[in-house]
């Protein structure tokens, strides 16, 4: 099993080199990371200088706290960035089904976990990659332009962030297993995106959710995370992130007579 | 000489569709099989059940007791359009494969090096896939099925979608193997399978309807008969109204089936000679391969 990972890894890690996925994922992260301080502190210039204003106009702009801003990146990352992992990667495992190539890999000996797990290490690594590189770009900046943040409750907002982005990835890695890659999409982005929409609307009526643990990230950032609950939603999300994986092994395995030969 | 694989009443169900039908037959070792059958004969489902990709709904299949290790080791399997990571060269996909069928990493480079060579990819090694032809990736799909040497080589029409010469190569190549190992390859061209098959299986709506060897099946079914060509297709018209014996007429080509040795050819130059038709030729013969084709999978129907 072992020897079928390494294998499968490269073969993976190969794909996302040579299709520039290595290169095109983190600098998303990464401009999102580097822009977001830079415009929050050049804003008034800009306007000034490109906003076409009337002479004398005023504009109150409220005063940034650095962990404001990192959280405002989040933000960002938790729509465009969650739209480019789940509609970057929904045909991980469906699309080599539909197009004929994984039919090479199913008649091999392999094992499906290993499978699974070359999959999900690729995704880990280019998506949990992606994000550090942005946030501790935009740390810098963020030091430099609106002042230092501790970096005990970085390490720690860090570290429940990346929670998050293994949910996600679970996700998505689950429903490409399951489904085909137009339903992967959907369901990925429905369950991503909308419950999170859903959660932030009626979520004052709960506090452990898998989708809380973004905003709970930056309540540690804050040092004002409520422990209990937090600790709470962080089991249930490893606890679902578990389940995803093995079911996405499952499916791999079941859907195997999808696969176009 | 030993059976490396029986299937036993082998059953695949869709809903209430029977693709394949109780299919029982063996294939004895280091002989070369062909799966015979127009489109939608279970051809391709019963490949993929031997394959491991579909899982049968009925039915055994039983490899040669000798075989102790995993049976998708021992199984090479070409499907009939082969797909390649298109970012891959033919040495890195095919090496990819020997790993993965369980050859040593520390000879699976050389081992997949020697593969393309032998199929004729040689100098393309260092190519993506996504630049090949149809015939390349023809050749680099039977390159990932045999580097690992395999027992048994599960074949789904592999020169149907080639031209005449890379169908005749590829054939070449097939003969070379068959010497070593057990081939099962579907094809709906008989002159493919005369090439180079000891046994063939006749399919049609999933069911068995013929097996044996080509000599035996055109015993069976070709029966003799004389081809009579004509200057014109009314000559062959005339021939056929005035014919003593049953006969039937192919544009400018009259037929007389032979019955138990009837009629004799002196009787037919005897009629032929008192028509005063203009003929050009006249040949004892018998069906054609796609004459027996036809003949088989339509019987009953």
């Amino acid at each position: 099993m072992v020897s079928n990972f390494s294998i499968l890894f490269q073969k993976e890690w190969r794909e996302n080199v040579r299709n520039f996925k290595i290169l095109w994922i983190p600098l998303v992260f990464l401009l999102f990371g580097i822009t977001e301080p830079l415009t929050n502190y050049y804003l008034p210039q800009i306007l000034n200088a490109v906003g076409n204003m009337p002479e004398g106009t005023v504009f109150p702009f409220p005063e940034f706290t650095p962990e404001q801003i990192v959280m405002s990146t989040v933000s960002q990352y938790q729509f465009i960035g969650m739209l480019v992992i789940t509609l970057g990667f929904a045909g991980i495992i469906s699309r080599e089904r539909k197009n004929g190539t994984a039919t090479f890999l199913y008649v091999r000996p392999i094992s499906y976990t290993s499978y699974v797990y070359s999959k999900l290490s690729i995704m880990c690594i280019l998506v949990v990659g992606s994000v550090i590189l942005g946030l501790l770009a935009n740390l810098y900046y963020t030091n430099v332009l609106f002042g230092a943040v501790d970096v005990g409750a970085f390490v720690g907002f860090l570290g429940t962030y990346i929670v998050w982005l293994l949910f996600v990835v679970s996700i998505v890695l689950f429903t490409s297993a399951a489904f085909s890659t137009a339903i992967a999409s959907i369901i990925s982005l429905a369950l991503v995106l909308f419950v999170q929409f859903i959660d932030a609307l009626l979520g004052a009526y709960w506090t452990i959710s898998p989708w809380k643990i973004p905003m709970y990230a930056g309540y540690v950032l804050n040092g004002s995370v409520d422990k209990k609950p937090f600790i709470w939603s962080l089991i249930i999300t490893l606890l679902a992130i578990v389940l995803l994986i093995f079911g996405a092994v499952y499916f791999a395995k079941r859907n195997i007579s999808k696969t176009k030969i | 000489m030993k059976t490396l694989l029986h299937m036993q009443d082998l059953t695949k169900e869709y809903g209430k569709e029977k693709a394949v039908d109780s299919l029982t037959f063996s294939l004895l070792k280091n002989t070369s099989t062909a799966l015979i059958g127009p489109n939608g004969a279970g051809k391709t489902t019963t490949l993929s059940m031997l394959a491991g990709l579909l899982k049968q709904s009925a039915g055994t299949i039983v490899f040669d007791g000798e075989i102790t290790e995993d049976i998708q080791k021992v199984i090479g399997f070409l499907p009939q359009y082969p797909k390649f990571y298109s970012w891959l060269t033919a040495l890195e996909f095919t090496e990819m494969a020997a790993k993965l069928s369980g050859v040593d990493a520390k000879i699976a480079k050389q081992e997949a090096e020697k593969t393309l060579e032998f199929v004729g990819l040689g100098d393309a090694k260092n190519k993506k896939t996504g630049t090949f032809s149809g015939g390349m990736k023809q050749r680099l799909g039977l390159a990932q099925a045999i580097v690992h040497k395999p027992s048994l080589l599960l074949l789904d029409e592999p020169v149907s979608a080639l031209d005449p010469i890379g169908r005749r190569e590829i054939m070449n190549l097939l003969k070379e193997l068959q010497t070593t190992t057990t081939i099962l390859y579907s094809t709906h061209i008989l002159n493919d399978a005369e090439e180079m098959t000891d046994q063939l299986v006749f399919l049609r709506k999933g069911k068995l309807v013929e097996q044996g060897s080509m000599q035996e099946v055109r015993e069976k079914y070709a029966n003799p008969m004389y081809k009579i060509y004509f200057i014109s297709t009314e000559e062959a018209a005339k021939f056929v109204e005035i014919s003593p014996w049953p006969a039937r007429q192919e544009d400018s080509i009259a037929f007389i089936h032979i019955e138990e040795e009837k009629p004799v050819m002196n009787e037919v130059l005897h009629v032929l000679a008192e028509s005063h038709l203009s003929l050009l030729k006249v040949e004892r013969a018998t069906a054609s391969l796609e004459e027996i084709f036809l003949q088989v999978v339509n019987n009953g129907e």
